[in-house]
């Protein structure tokens, strides 16, 4: 039987982690490390920090119980903020994963470790990016990628002296009923066209567009964490092969626009322009300089993220799917319905399947 | 202004006042659609019928067009087009606008420095300069509030003058390559650049050079810049031109010329 430290529990899939993680038949216990929001019922609070060096902020007496008892340690926790600057993303992802693989180095059982990362560690790649691969100088489109980047690097300085694996996820739009629990980059920015202010996009018709279910997501982390463990592994948790293009996700959120809220028709508000990188840093630059708050806001949540959009690449998950094989994952062109669904009649207010509307 | 600016092009055009089918008069703002001083606190006083009364149009039908913000002079052509080709026996209609922006008010709007000003248009059956070809608009009502839905205009600006150009295009049967000249409405140079990316224009076919000198001349620009194109020998006979205009009241137009 297992006792599994999580960080990062209070985050969208941490949680989504340990509510899989409590019905598992093979896990007796749960800490979870909680920086300021609470820990899901049920589970063991640690209260700490994932910056903190010493027993990442956590009481001695907890860290030691942990220290002493652990068995597996996901590692979740992470500045998600795409608009965060480098050394604030740093901080967490960079320094945070440093303290975390001295914390796991110091424990007694050498208990499995998987470290959370993103697929846009490939930062401006264009092209097939396989697991294995790391190492580019491309460059970055926001500090985010960066951090994780770097975070992933120290990771791959440990492999030798702990069983520590990498997941990387794409982008979670939502579970796979169509409902969000928070509001990511991408959400807002379909808010922003379906209220008219998403001029246009960066990239080509045909750059893909990664997007992966919640549910899909935090079931591979828990099957790689404790039924599947394979140390020293890169695994990519994406769409892969099943992936919208731009144009595609576009024609659809347009599609779902018009069926379920018929009455949108009226507004005639046109599909955004999809352009080169250039055209839209041009826009973006006009905005900044004498729009005002409500069309920079807009665009502020675009220019963080959008940008990757014109670095068309196409993530493989062979590995992954090597590695867990019967595990089923919803068909992108049903879910991402769903998901617009559910936001359109939310009013893009989070929702969890006990209190949505939608069915 | 406005009258200065119609006498001058009838002198110069040489067309008899008589032989003038309508005259259609516009201005962007509820101030351009009264004559005079608003002083006198009359507001049912209607500028065409002044325009059409100095200029002794007498078989003139006069329309004063509003509620097309800076569309109202490229409204009042492609209406005149449309009223020639439907009568039968009129051979010119006058177009006329002229606007000033109240003491006061801000001169940047919307990224945009306006001017004051005034502009006049002949248009002839048969005219063997300056054809219209091919004229597209669209309204989209939903930006109705100009002020209210600012952001929104912004953002639904460039992706629906892009669509607008295209179908524009293929409806005048002409591609991209054909265009010889693009005669903008005066907004920022900046939105040219995004805007003409967006229909893979090069800028080198902008007639640009009147956005610094004389600012947006509210409906007045895309004519003003066909003149000074014309006075500054910029045009050969059998140039395609591309005349893009966007206005408050959410209208979008696209025009395509033979000089």
């Amino acid at each position: 039987m297992h006792t599994v430290f999580v960080t990062g529990a209070s985050g969208v899939l941490g949680e989504a982690i340990v509510e899989r993680l409590r019905i598992h038949p093979a896990v007796a216990q749960i800490f979870a490390l909680a920086h300021q929001s609470a820990v899901p019922a049920g589970i063991e609070p640690a209260q700490g920090d994932i910056t903190a060096e010493t027993d990442l902020g956590m009481e001695a007496r907890t860290a030691e119980k942990i220290r002493s008892e652990a068995t597996i340690i996901i590692h979740a926790a992470a500045d998600t903020r795409f608009s965060a600057a480098l050394p604030e993303a740093q901080h967490t992802n960079v320094d945070g994963t440093g303290n975390l693989l001295n914390f796991s180095a110091a424990c007694r059982q050498q208990p499995r470790v998987v470290v959370l990362s993103t697929v846009y560690v490939a930062g401006r790649r264009s092209g097939v990016v396989y697991e294995n691969e790391l190492e580019h100088d491309a460059g970055f489109v926001n500090a985010y990628e960066q951090s994780k980047y770097q975070a992933e690097r120290q990771v791959r300085k440990h492999k030798d002296e702990l069983p520590v694996t990498v997941v990387r996820l794409s982008t979670v739009i939502g579970d796979s009923e169509g409902h969000v629990t928070r509001l990511a980059a991408l959400h807002h920015a379909l808010r922003f066209y379906y209220s008219s202010l998403a001029p246009m996009v960066p990239g080509s018709d045909t750059s893909l567009v990664d997007l992966v279910a919640l549910d899909y997501a935090a079931n591979a982390v828990v099957h790689l964490a404790v039924d599947g463990f394979a140390a020293g592994k890169t695994y990519q948790v994406c769409g892969g092969m099943d992936c919208l293009t731009l144009r595609e996700m576009l024609d659809l959120a347009f599609e779902c626009f018009l069926c379920f809220r018929p009455a949108w028709r009226k507004r005639a508000i046109e599909k955004p322009a999809v352009v080169p990188l250039r055209t839209f840093e041009l826009f973006v630059r006009s905005v900044e300089e004498i729009g005002d708050e409500g069309l920079r806001a807009s665009v502020g949540v675009l220019k963080h993220f959008a940008p990757q959009l014109a670095y068309p690449k196409q993530f493989d998950d062979s590995a992954l799917r090597a590695a867990l094989p019967d595990l089923s994952k919803p068909v992108i062109r049903e879910l991402f319905p769903r998901v617009v669904r559910c936001l359109i009649e939310s009013g893009w207010e989070p929702t969890r399947w006990s209190e949505a509307q939608c069915p | 202004m406005a009258l200065s600016a119609a006498q001058r092009l009838m002198e110069q055009s040489k067309v008899p006042p008589s032989e003038i089918g309508a005259i259609f008069y516009a201005g962007a703002i509820p101030q351009s659609h009264v004559a005079g001083a608003c002083a006198s606190g009359n507001p049912f006083n209607y500028p065409v019928a002044l325009l059409q009364y100095e200029l002794e149009l007498e078989r003139a039908m006069a329309i004063g067009i509003s509620q097309v913000g800076c569309m109202g002079l490229n409204s009042a052509v492609g209406l005149a087009r449309d009223f020639l080709l439907s009568n039968g026996d009129a051979e010119h209609v006058l177009c006329v606008s002229a606007d000033v922006l109240p003491c006061g008010v801000k001169r940047e709007i919307l990224y945009n420095v306006i001017s004051d000003g005034a502009c006049a248009v002949l248009v002839s059956r048969g005219s063997e300069r300056n054809r219209l070809l091919y004229r597209r608009q669209v309204t989209k009502g939903y930006y109705w509030d100009s002020v209210g839905k600012k952001n929104e205009i912004i953002a639904a600006y460039f992706p629906t003058a892009q669509h607008l150009i295209r179908s524009t295009l293929e409806g005048a049967g002409v591609t991209k390559e054909d265009i010889r000249w693009i005669i903008p409405h005066n907004v920022s140079r900046r939105s040219w650049e995004i805007l003409l990316d967006l229909v893979e224009l090069p800028m080198e076919r902008l007639f640009a050079g009147n956005i610094p000198r004389i600012g947006h001349v509210i409906a007045a620009d895309n004519w003003i810049n066909l003149r000074d194109m014309m006075e500054w020998n910029l045009l050969r006979s059998g140039d395609k031109l591309l005349l893009v205009n966007f206005g408050f009241g959410a209208n979008w137009a696209c025009t395509v010329m033979e000089y």
